[in-house]
């Protein structure tokens, strides 16, 4: 297809294509999980009593495919558990990360304590208490990645009872490799933030992933997906 | 000027210095014997069983049953034959303020302060960005690290204290939000180890600490950088002093 070719279409502007693609590369994304959880909860509401090795049989395949698969933007991904599913007060961790399928502290699946910091986390939280998909980050992962990544997850059920999320890492380097491009040809102070406000990425080379920022007097506002939106003017960091 | 790429750069050195092989079974032996000193593995718990255990690390089974029988001989963990038999976690392998102690006087005064300067420096950076970086949500994060949660009006240990504090120090590295400093911090607090046990059996040290880790939480929920690294900084300085003296008092005797 060539440059005109839009017949009926009005021609759109390269600025508008960069926002289209920003959030093609990010409800992508948000898509992938949506169908990983819905195969998951038809799996869940079937199995009758679940065990660890079940969860591992049934998980790892999808996220090896998921990790493995040409031009990946996952770098980890996994299930876990809302405690009692597998047995009485156990949660239960399924997560892998990286090219070589590293599993995510396993050690984690004997000791309570270690768990508990699982289940406590804004990833987990959410989810499972507001039953909707939730977008965490960009945070420090402390406890998988250790890098700075935005961690999409989504409740999974058993029947109609919440039976735990699936989840997958994004790193904001990989946003940035694949996003910047885009929206440098949105504005040169454009900027990709979260619903906090704060930054994703930016075309503006003042402002870092992580730093706070609002619009510029005058900026559009796109939403991105389910939780982030594009502006296309920022002002200094901040302000 | 030019540099020479083979020129006398020090950090060329160690491309050179030799890969130490084997070390699996170590490795897994270190990684029971942290998350004993961490608090996750507690006495008497039941620890996977041989095939579990090397599936979970990726080793293999010869690696963790030499690692098992390796921990053993340490007298970290128990075996028990039969049907409830298995590995459990030894019912003294709490971290030990002893052992710390004897790990401290084996140290050089050199040692101690060189690795506190070094923790302050990362701490310290972690402290100044985060008060740049920090919202509501952090700075409520943070508050939670600053005293252990006392259950149902029993004092905290010094256990439940050194959690806290490294915890909190951790956070601030997490609202920094670099991936580098964060793992820094992580590795800088392996390698004190159990040592930073040692101050919070003192009182006065768990209420100084507590005062000063509010000081910088307050910095950073004004963004007052200059003033998140200095408190940062006393904060950790006060855990070297603290190791120092006890180390010159230790050695007098």
């Amino acid at each position: 297809m060539d440059g005109n070719g839009a017949e009926l279409k009005a021609p759109i502007s390269p600025a508008l294509r960069g926002v289209e693609e920003i959030n093609a590369l990010v409800t992508g994304v948000e898509r992938q999980l949506d169908q990983w959880a819905a195969a998951t909860t038809a799996w869940i509401t079937d199995s009758g009593k679940l065990t660890g090795t079940a969860v591992d049989k049934f998980i790892r395949p999808a996220v090896q495919s998921m990790l493995q698969a040409p031009d990946s933007k996952v770098v980890g991904a996994g299930f876990i558990a809302t405690p009692g599913l597998l047995g009485p007060d156990r949660s239960y961790i399924a997560w892998w990360q990286g090219d070589d399928m590293e599993r995510v502290d396993a050690l984690a699946n004997f000791s309570p304590q270690s768990l508990s910091r699982y289940v406590k986390s804004e990833w987990f939280r959410i989810p499972v208490e507001t039953g909707k998909p939730h977008v965490t980050g960009p945070f420090i992962d402390l406890l998988c990645t250790d890098e700075y990544v935005l961690t999409f997850s989504h409740p999974v059920f058993n029947g109609g009872t919440i039976a735990g999320i699936v989840g997958l890492d994004v790193t904001a380097q990989t946003l940035e490799r694949l996003g910047l491009p885009l929206l440098r040809r949105i504005g040169e102070r454009a900027a990709l933030v979260n619903d906090g406000g704060r930054t994703v990425i930016c075309a503006a080379s003042d402002i870092d992933a992580g730093d706070i920022v609002t619009a510029a007097e005058g900026a559009e506002s796109h939403a991105v997906g389910r939780q982030f939106r594009i502006l296309s003017a920022v002002g200094p960091a901040g302000a | 000027m030019s540099l020479s790429p083979l020129g006398a750069s020090r950090s060329l050195a160690a491309v050179f210095t030799p890969i130490k092989s084997g070390g699996l079974v170590d490795e897994v032996c270190r990684r029971i014997e942290l998350a004993v000193e961490t608090g996750l593995l507690v006495s008497g718990q039941r620890l996977p069983n041989e095939v579990e255990l090397a599936g979970a690390l990726g080793v293999s089974a010869v690696t963790t049953r030499e690692a098992l029988s390796q921990l053993r001989g340490q007298g970290l963990i128990r075996t028990a034959r039969g049907r409830s038999g298995g590995s459990f976690i030894a019912d003294d392998a709490l971290p030990s303020p002893d052992h710390a102690r004897i790990r401290l006087l084996a140290l050089t005064r050199l040692q101690i302060s060189d690795l506190g300067l070094h923790y302050q420096a990362i701490a310290a950076t972690c402290a100044g960005v985060a008060a740049k970086r920090s919202n509501d949500g952090d700075v409520e994060a943070l508050r939670t690290y600053i005293r252990p949660r006392a259950e149902n009006g029993t004092p905290a240990t010094a256990l439940e204290w050194r959690l806290a504090s490294s915890e909190f120090l951790l956070e601030i590295a997490a609202v920094a939000r670099s991936a580098r400093l964060a793992r820094e911090l992580l590795r800088l607090q392996a390698d004190m180890g159990t040592l930073t046990l040692l101050p919070f059996g003192d009182t006065d040290f768990c209420n100084r600490t507590a005062e000063l880790s509010e000081a910088v939480t307050a910095a950073i929920a004004r963004h007052d950088q200059a003033s998140a690294e200095a408190r940062t900084k006393d904060l950790i300085h006060m855990t070297t002093t603290w190791l120092l003296e006890e180390h010159s008092s230790g050695q007098s005797h």
